[in-house]
């Protein structure tokens, strides 16, 4: 007969074996409970590890676009008041020039020099208008490093440079014109035509026509400006809202990479310790009789 | 046949009772021994001489019996399987332990590690492209440069000393397999003396087959045993120990990290240099680490590290700083060797001279254009930028630590399986011993009752007899 000979040590050393098995994996659970997380470590689950760091850099990055969509709404919230403060004046220095003209070459001067007078405090105030600034940038000046987009008589002073926002993946947005590309530069320049006209009104009213149709296209420019402004402030409000909707998504996809399912945890704990305690009562069992105890 | 030839056969059957019975009692006492194979009492009867002769006319019953030695229950083949897998085990626990530790060092996925340092350096891009003329946005650029750097230091100085703990304590593993070959030559040596006087050694080889296994766990040892009752143990395919003589072997090579391009970290015999290349064991694993696997992801980290002086410096000098002048390197060395993990440092200072521009209006003549830093932060999502690289990194560390894990948890449960037999086979069972402690005592009574009998016969024949 030749049986597999079992002796006492073999029996100790199998039996803690188990045990010790038993109690890694409770430990490795309990490990998870308290820390919350599935993965601690890139082996727990390397394709886990870099989802959950691809996430968190994507999640770093929708944040930082709702961020700069904040600072972008900023800009052009600013612009489209400026613009519409400055379409009313500019409306105001029509029905004048409008004025002027029906008063003609033969109306009392000093009716055209009151004209005249308000017009140039309409030019001085849209001058203000287009200086507006947000924090300490003049929204109309480009990418200048000056404090003003133009001086007190209408000469810009700022640069052509494009002021945006990556408010999404490869999604820029422009959030401020140029003074020149929004007032016109030149002859055509809105500052230029509003001096022209209070000059005009005082010296030669039969230019000021002439004076309304610049003054005309000018406006046209103006609008399409501010239309621009509103459109682009609405793609900025919807690329927001999509960066904010990421986050969230991107928070829940993290969890389920990353964090324990807590019931499932739980239950697989007690599971665990009710084997663990099987094993241990079941282990006292088995190691302690021999033929010792049952000889006189 | 002489009168008290069946006395002195039951006298020697009272000594090798009383034999069994000591044996037996040396069994139990080293019940839970490590290392301690059990014994066995080899008994053989003593009938008269087998070759008849003039006057010497055997009966061929009356000798009793003779101890003819105590032999060791030892199952040679599995004693060697179980050094290989101890050799095996002890090298594929060490690799999971290091593959632990270089995780430990690299710390993700987490709030706090590389990756997030970068997304977070990339956000101060994106704010500065927002506020490019706001000094605070850009000494924070700066600020988290910087910190970034300090990281990518820090993962490479844990690597470092994790390096340095291992060679420390390789060379302490060179110096504990010399003396444990120079005992084990010792011990042979008793041994042949003892077998040659034919004096038991039992107890000298259990000390003898547990420094061997010894040397198997920290040093892939294999071992065989000769005639003469010595143990040659050989080393790489080389020999170790043969007989009473010893070969020391001794560790060299770089003591740091940096070095082990250079200088691989080496396992050489003494005597003539040669290397010395272990298969298994605790020394294998730290060869594999200090040569392969530490500078492995040191030279990964590095490459992130390059690859984000690359990418940032290419665009930082596209661009122009506050003064209008052409952007300079951001990331530099500190020590003029090309750019790694341990001597990135950012090159700048001074806030304003971060090129955050992409136009100028001339140097000295800067704008408050924030495209360049836009195309900085860019480099979040470029497929050859050091967050694709440093991910990548993590992935194949992470598969690498895994598999480490599952070799190490099936080698440990064959290694105990073996173990287990080993244990079975040269184990002391308790109620084995108890079994044959009542077969020889029971012998034993037994011996003394013929010895009883032989002396009730002989009183009768000389007190009670011719009265």
């Amino acid at each position: 007969m030749t049986a597999f000979r079992v002796t006492e040590r073999s029996i100790a050393t199998n039996v803690l074996v188990g045990l010790q098995g038993n109690l890694s994996r409770l430990g490795d659970i309990q490990q998870r409970l308290s820390s919350g997380k599935q993965i601690s470590k890139p082996s727990d689950s390397p394709t886990g590890t870099v989802a959950s760091m691809q996430y968190r850099g994507d999640l770093a990055a929708a944040r930082q676009y709702s961020r700069n969509s904040d600072d972008g709404l900023g800009w052009l919230g600013t612009a489209d008041t400026a613009l519409s403060s400055m379409m009313s004046q500019v409306e105001r220095v029509r029905e004048l020039t409008l004025q002027g003209i029906s008063n003609g070459a033969g109306g009392s001067s000093d009716a055209r020099l009151a004209i005249a007078t308000e017009v140039n405090q309409v030019h001085d105030a849209t001058i203000g208008l287009a200086n507006t600034r947000y924090g300490d940038r003049p929204i109309f000046g480009g990418t200048t490093t000056g404090s003003a987009a133009y001086d007190a008589s209408g000469n810009y002073l700022g640069d052509n440079g494009v002021v945006q926002r990556t408010v999404g993946d490869n999604v820029k947005v422009q959030v401020a014109n140029p003074g020149p590309a929004v007032f016109g530069a030149g002859a055509g320049q809105l500052f230029k035509i509003m001096s022209d006209i209070a000059t005009d009104l005082q010296t030669n009213p039969s230019n000021l026509s002439s004076d309304l149709n610049r003054l005309d296209t000018a406006t046209t420019t103006l609008k399409a400006v501010q239309s621009g402004v509103g459109a682009r402030y609405n793609q900025v409000t919807q690329m927001q809202q999509f960066a904010n909707d990421k986050v969230d998504n991107l928070t829940s996809q993290l969890s389920d990479v990353e964090d324990i399912d807590l019931p499932k945890t739980i239950s697989d704990m007690q599971l665990q310790q009710v084997a663990y305690q099987a094993a241990l009562s079941a282990g006292a069992k088995v190691v302690q009789p021999s033929l010792v105890d049952f000889l006189r | 046949m002489s009168t008290f030839s069946g006395l002195s056969g039951a006298l020697s059957a009272l000594y090798a009772q009383q034999r069994g019975m000591d044996v037996t009692g040396q069994n139990i006492a080293n019940a839970n021994t490590d290392g301690y194979s059990r014994q066995r009492v080899d008994l053989k009867s003593v009938g008269g001489s087998p070759v008849p002769a003039m006057n010497s006319l055997p009966d061929g019953s009356v000798g009793g019996v003779t101890v003819t030695g105590v032999a060791r229950v030892q199952d040679a083949f599995l004693e060697a399987r179980g050094r290989i897998e101890h050799a095996q085990n002890s090298y594929l626990t060490d690799q999971n332990q290091v593959y632990t530790e270089v995780q430990q060092a690299f710390n993700e996925p987490s709030d706090t590690g590389v990756q997030s340092q970068l997304s977070d350096l990339w956000s101060a891009w994106h704010d500065l492209t927002n506020n490019p003329g706001d000094a605070s946005v850009r000494t924070q650029v700066l600020a988290r440069a910087t910190t970034l750097t300090d990281t990518l230091h820090n993962t490479h100085a844990s690597l470092a000393s994790l390096f340095s703990t291992t060679r420390e304590q390789f060379s302490a593993y060179a110096t504990d397999v010399n003396t444990t070959a120079g005992q084990i030559a010792k011990l042979n040596q008793s041994i042949v003396q003892a077998n040659n006087a034919e004096l038991p050694f039992n107890d000298l080889a259990d000390q003898r087959d547990k420094l061997v296994m010894h040397l198997s766990e920290v040093a892939g040892a294999t071992a065989a045993t000769q005639t003469d009752g010595s143990v040659s143990v050989y080393l790489g395919g080389s020999s170790l120990v043969n007989g009473a003589s010893s070969r020391p072997i001794a560790a060299g090579g770089a003591g740091r990290l940096d070095d082990v391009p250079v200088t691989p970290v080496t396992l050489t015999w003494a005597d003539n240099g040669v290397a010395v290349t272990p298969q298994s064991g605790q020394m294998a694993s730290m060869l594999q680490t200090m040569n392969t696997v530490l500078p492995h992801y040191a030279g990964q980290l590095d490459g992130v590290a390059a690859d984000l002086a690359n990418a940032v410096n290419a665009q930082h000098m596209a661009g122009y700083d506050k003064l209008g002048n052409a952007g300079g390197t951001f990331f530099t060395s500190s020590d003029g060797n090309p750019v790694n993990a341990s001597n990135i440092v950012v090159a700048i200072a001074d806030p304003d001279l971060v090129a955050a521009a992409t136009t100028t209006n001339g140097p000295g003549n800067g704008t408050l254009d924030g495209g360049n830093a836009d195309l900085i932060s860019g480099i979040a999502t470029s497929a050859t930028g050091p967050d694709q690289s440093y991910r990548q990194l993590i992935a194949d560390l992470g598969v690498a630590g895994q598999t480490a894990d599952r070799q190490a948890g099936i080698q440990s449960a064959l290694t105990n399986s073996v173990d287990s037999a080993r244990e079975a086979q040269s184990g002391v069972n308790l109620d084995e011993e108890m079994t044959n402690l009542i077969t020889y005592q029971r012998a034993y009574q037994a011996a003394a009752r013929v010895m009883t009998t032989i002396d009730n016969a002989l009183d009768t024949l000389i007190n009670h007899t011719g009265s």
